[in-house]
């Protein structure tokens, strides 16, 4: 653990049964800086963004501190209360629910009895989907999330994120199954987001994504942490290889 | 943005409303042409509101179970048992109004709870363990009941019965208590966040739980809220007919799970609407009197119900553009 870290976690493991999705790691987020989460399938990458976003609780023994302080019952809403907002690779939509819905989902605009402002949340959620750029002519706030394409379900997503007052913004696989220029977009919107000062966990299959935004590589190796280095110490074409090395005895193996 | 919003004239969450009311008033409007003088009448829907309110108040609490993706089918066992608890009290206490409602309304509640454990705690299939505790439910009340039949006279000139059945005008007392749960019932499910939670938990329950909505505990309630709901409906019952028998649950099964699908809630869960369940409910309630009313066998009530619910399902697939599943 890091003095000036945001998130420290420490000596975190999971376990499904007999089957360890992630040994003793131990990863520190300072401010500011985007790291890129990268590894083959079953690597352990989502299992990880899972624990950091409080929807899943690390193993006996794994501690989670937050600027410095142990932090007991993480949960989601735990998280989110803190800073930490997560753009799922399934996007966690409700695809029968209007977009603003989604957008507020768990952090509802309500009065003292718990009744939405929907005037309020609509208005919200049509200024963010402008700003972020997402200006399409098909849909309002009030449609309902399965009208929409793969990208604009991910800008629903990414907006939700970006909402609220966050340090932390993790993105699982932001760009997968996207065109070139959507796909560009996000990473514009990556680097535009530690701009303003908040931190990144960018997960991603496409080491060329990974490497263009990242200030510093993570790399696991099922399960465990095998690289944890700044950007400065590697090429593009050295972490590329490193990849390809750590694929090749994966399936050695 | 604002020329796209013009496109849609009807909002989506008023559609399924509109399927079931356009079923509605093209069902009336066939009564009321193979029995003219009796469908002009008032005296008829007069009728129809003795009966309508007691189906209306346990299908709109059904409602946030099936959205959930959810089902409660024990709610006629809990019927038939918290009027049994309620006859029971008023007995044992000289007609303690207070006393045996309290009891009836956390026996109903226990119920939803025992329902709710097995189903979101230990994940058992609502649809499974709900039937089950119905049957379970009834055989309990009937070895409680012994067979009798409780009659309580005495309760007919009491200004609780008023209240709770009496009428106003022409109107009976169920009717406007049921509209106003439904009122109640219709800003919690549409404008409450809970009702917004209730939603999730039938669309995607991961992902409401990723943004620390408590899917265990929503369902919880909605499973306690059938209790809760099926035992004002006993009371209102106990004191309708002043009289407690232990069949008081038998005949709500079907026509309330019509009512709940005529108005627009589908079983697969995430979407569901309290004004179609209103409307479900009037609907199903036109069919029960008003096939003995247009002068036919009682044998066709059954066969109305089915078509309803057909019919129903295609004015939806109109209106909302998809299949209600």
């Amino acid at each position: 653990m890091t003095r000036n870290a945001l998130v420290s976690l420490v000596n975190i493991s999971k376990t499904y049964g007999r089957v360890f999705a992630l040994e003793n790691i131990n990863l520190d987020l300072f401010p500011g800086e985007i790291v890129s989460l990268v590894g083959d399938n079953g690597a352990g990458k989502s299992t990880l963004t899972k624990i950091i976003s409080g929807t899943e609780k690390p193993d006996a023994g794994g501690e989670i501190f937050l600027q410095g302080e142990k932090v007991t019952k993480w949960s989601s809403a735990k998280a989110r209360s803190w800073g930490i907002e997560t753009v799922y690779q399934n996007r966690a939509l409700s695809e029968q629910q209007t977009i603003y819905d989604n957008v507020f989902l768990g952090r509802e605009i309500t009065n003292r009895f718990g009744f939405v402002d929907r005037k309020k949340e609509i208005e919200a959620t049509e200024a963010l989907m402008r700003k972020i750029g997402y200006t399409s002519k098909v849909w309002t706030p009030m449609s309902s999330v399965d009208k929409l394409s793969g990208g604009e379900r991910q800008g629903v997503a990414i907006s939700r994120a970006i909402l609220f007052e966050s340090r932390i913004v993790v993105l699982d696989e932001p760009t997968s199954a996207m065109a070139l220029t959507e796909a560009a977009e996000v990473l514009e919107f990556i680097k535009g987001l530690k701009e303003s000062g908040k931190s990144v966990v960018f997960i991603s299959h496409n080491p060329w994504d990974a490497y263009a935004v990242a200030d510093r590589f993570v790399i696991l190796e099922r399960g465990k942490l095998a690289i944890d280095c700044p950007k400065g110490k590697l090429t593009a074409d050295d972490f590329i290889a490193m990849l390809h090395k750590f694929a090749k005895k994966d399936v050695k193996k | 943005m604002k020329n796209t919003t013009r496109k849609f004239l009807l909002p989506e969450r008023y559609r399924m409303v509109f399927g079931a009311a356009f079923f509605f008033f093209v069902m009336l409007g066939i009564f009321m042409l193979s029995a003219p003088t009796v469908f002009l009448d008032i005296g008829i829907y007069s009728a129809i509101f003795l009966s309508l309110p007691l189906f209306m108040i346990v299908g709109l609490s059904l409602v946030f179970c099936v959205v959930s993706g959810e089902i409660d089918l024990s709610f006629p066992s809990i019927i038939t048992f918290t009027g049994f608890v309620f006859a029971w009290i008023l007995e044992q206490t000289d007609n303690s109004f207070i006393f045996a409602a309290s009891a009836a309304l956390l026996a109903g509640a226990v119920c939803g709870l025992i329902n709710a454990f097995l189903v979101v705690k230990l994940g058992l299939s609502s649809l499974i363990t709900t039937l089950g505790m119905n049957f379970a439910i009834v055989g309990l009340t009937q070895i409680l009941n012994q067979g009798n039949i409780r009659t309580f006279e005495e309760l007919n000139e009491t200004k609780i019965r008023t209240v709770l059945v009496g009428s106003t005008g022409p109107i009976p007392n169920q009717m406007l208590w049921a509209l106003g749960i439904a009122v109640i019932l219709g800003l919690v499910f549409h404008r409450h966040k809970f009702g917004l939670h209730v939603r999730i938990c039938g669309d995607n329950p991961e992902a409401g739980r990723a943004m620390g909505v408590n899917i265990e505990a929503t369902k919880i309630i909605c499973f306690v809220l059938v209790g809760v709901a099926s035992s004002i409906v006993a009371i209102q019952n106990v004191y309708l007919n002043s009289t407690y028998f232990s069949t008081t649950g038998d005949g709500y099964l079907l026509p309330v799970l019509a009512a709940i699908f005529i108005g627009g809630t589908p079983v697969t869960g995430g979407r569901g609407t309290i004004g179609g369940m209103v409307i479900g409910a009037t609907t199903v309630a036109f069919i029960n009197t008003g096939v003995i009313a247009s002068g036919l066998d009682g044998f066709w009530t059954s066969f109305g119900f089915g078509i309803a619910v057909v019919l129903s399902l295609l004015g939806h697939r109109k209106f909302s553009g998809r299949l209600t599943r």
